[in-house]
């Protein structure tokens, strides 16, 4: 009864969404607004004033680093909540809607067992994995990639290695002790390395210009790309496990 | 050909949302949207943003399903 | 009328395709019943605006925007693709959370179907 009338709803959005989309300059126009204003310049200056060969990273790290300090922020926060969300739970053991009873001891032996050729084979694969996570996050101002990209798949490999070794390894590939600190290195190398082009540019977050310093320059850019890359590792493998273990 | 390419693209990623939206079971459902991160991941690409394709293919494809699977191993798969 | 705005949609076409997406999320979002559905729908709506900017920065025959040798203008804008790629984290950050809040109501309740959760209050 209430189906006909939301799809009939949404099919008058869909109209009034595509007549606006009708007047917008046609996909792929190189003269679209899109293109002519900011864009134009960061095409044309961006290597020579930011040193990154990567645009996406210039503009990410360098133009627009103010907004990638908030979304790090972001990401801290959000963190922060789901903690406060899932812990809470943890504490109060309202516990009686749980499906599977008894969970394992310990997580000993997983519920469903592993099967041997998955286990064997992201075992072989994890280092490559990992090393070409390094690679993105290193030379993300060089080629496609950078912090966020070689983060999520540093995350990604801690949870298949966490799925597929158990629990108890997770404590392993990620100390205990080091999560509260790694939990806010993102937001911290933002701070420090704003503070450092504050003192040689006058700017938080800015960058030296002159040649001489490229390789100050440079040092920047890539501590803010590992410092994001491993905080992104750590918000997703830190996520997964806050929600697997309640 | 790349029009081409486009087309059948955009047409698969709009049947892949329908199947997610239509499926009764959480849990294939959660498994065909780990399906919509990969054709999207094509779609980056094609459009010219391999920084985008490559934070997809993780994040789209790989870790938002983990944890939507994890969240339906405690809730149950069955959609009342 | 109709026919009329198809013909002027035809260059837009991925643009109409994006609004197609963001259609079938927001019918999830409000018809579905479970919450898991509900925010696979909302990521669907997320990833058609996604689609939508990034297409807004593409150029026809435009190289990724990776300078290097042998790279040529035309160049894909590359302000569109910082934008989603923070806004991917992002999405994915929020995700994790609305499911924490979903673990938490079915640990408290006892069930995720929206009317049912209605009926408890």
């Amino acid at each position: 009864m209430k189906k006909p009338l939301v799809i009939a709803l949404l099919i008058l959005l869909a109209l009034a969404l595509l007549a606006a989309m009708a007047e917008l300059p046609a996909v792929g126009q190189a003269d679209a607004p899109v293109h002519t204003h900011v864009s134009a310049r960061y095409i044309e200056q961006g290597e020579a004033e930011t040193g990154a060969h990567n645009l996406v990273t210039a503009v990410l790290l360098n133009y627009r680093g103010m907004d990638t300090f908030g979304e790090v922020l972001v990401l801290f926060t959000a963190l922060c909540a789901g903690f406060a969300v899932l812990l809470a739970a943890a504490r109060n053991g309202n516990k009686h809607y749980r499906q599977p009873p008894a969970p394992q001891e310990s997580g000993a032996v997983p519920v469903i067992a592993v099967s041997p050729v998955v286990s064997f084979v992201v075992r072989l694969l994890a280092p490559f994995i990992a090393l070409f996570a390094a690679y993105v996050i290193l030379k993300g101002h060089l080629s496609p990639g950078g912090g966020f990209q070689g983060g999520m798949i540093l995350g990604a490999l801690f949870i298949a290695l966490t799925l597929v070794l158990g629990k108890q390894y997770s404590a392993r590939l990620l100390p205990v002790a080091w999560r509260p600190w790694l939990y806010a290195l993102a937001p911290a190398a933002f701070l420090v390395v704003g503070m450092i082009g504050l003192q040689l540019t006058g700017y938080f977050l800015g960058y030296p210009q002159e040649p001489a310093w490229h390789g100050v320059r440079e040092a920047m850019m890539v501590t803010l790309e590992i410092a994001i890359g491993v905080g992104g590792a750590v918000l997703v493998a830190s996520l997964f496990l806050a929600l697997e273990s309640d | 050909m790349s029009e081409l390419f486009d087309l059948v693209l955009l047409a698969l990623l709009i049947t892949i949302a329908l199947l997610v939206v239509r499926a009764r079971d959480l849990l294939v459902a959660a498994i065909i949207f780990s399906g919509y991160g990969l054709g999207l991941c094509l779609l980056w690409l094609h459009r010219g943003a391999p920084d985008v394709a490559m934070a997809e293919a993780a994040v789209g494809a790989g870790v938002t399903t983990v944890l939507f699977l994890v969240a339906i191993g405690v809730t149950g798969r069955k959609e009342k | 009328m109709l026919p009329e705005m198809l013909l002027e949609l035809r260059p837009n076409l991925d643009y109409a395709a994006v609004v197609v997406l963001f259609c079938i999320g927001l019918y999830a979002v409000i018809v579905k019943n479970n919450l898991i559905k509900k925010l696979l729908g909302l990521n669907i709506m997320e990833t058609a605006v996604f689609a939508f900017i990034v297409t807004s920065g593409m150029v026809e025959g435009g190289a990724p925007p990776v300078l290097g040798p042998g790279v040529m203008p035309p160049l894909a804008s590359p302000l569109p693709h910082a934008l989603i790629l923070t806004g991917i984290v992002v999405a994915l950050a929020t995700t994790a959370l609305a499911l924490a809040l979903i673990i938490r109501i079915y640990l408290q309740h006892g069930t995720i179907e929206a009317d049912q959760l209605r009926e408890l209050d």
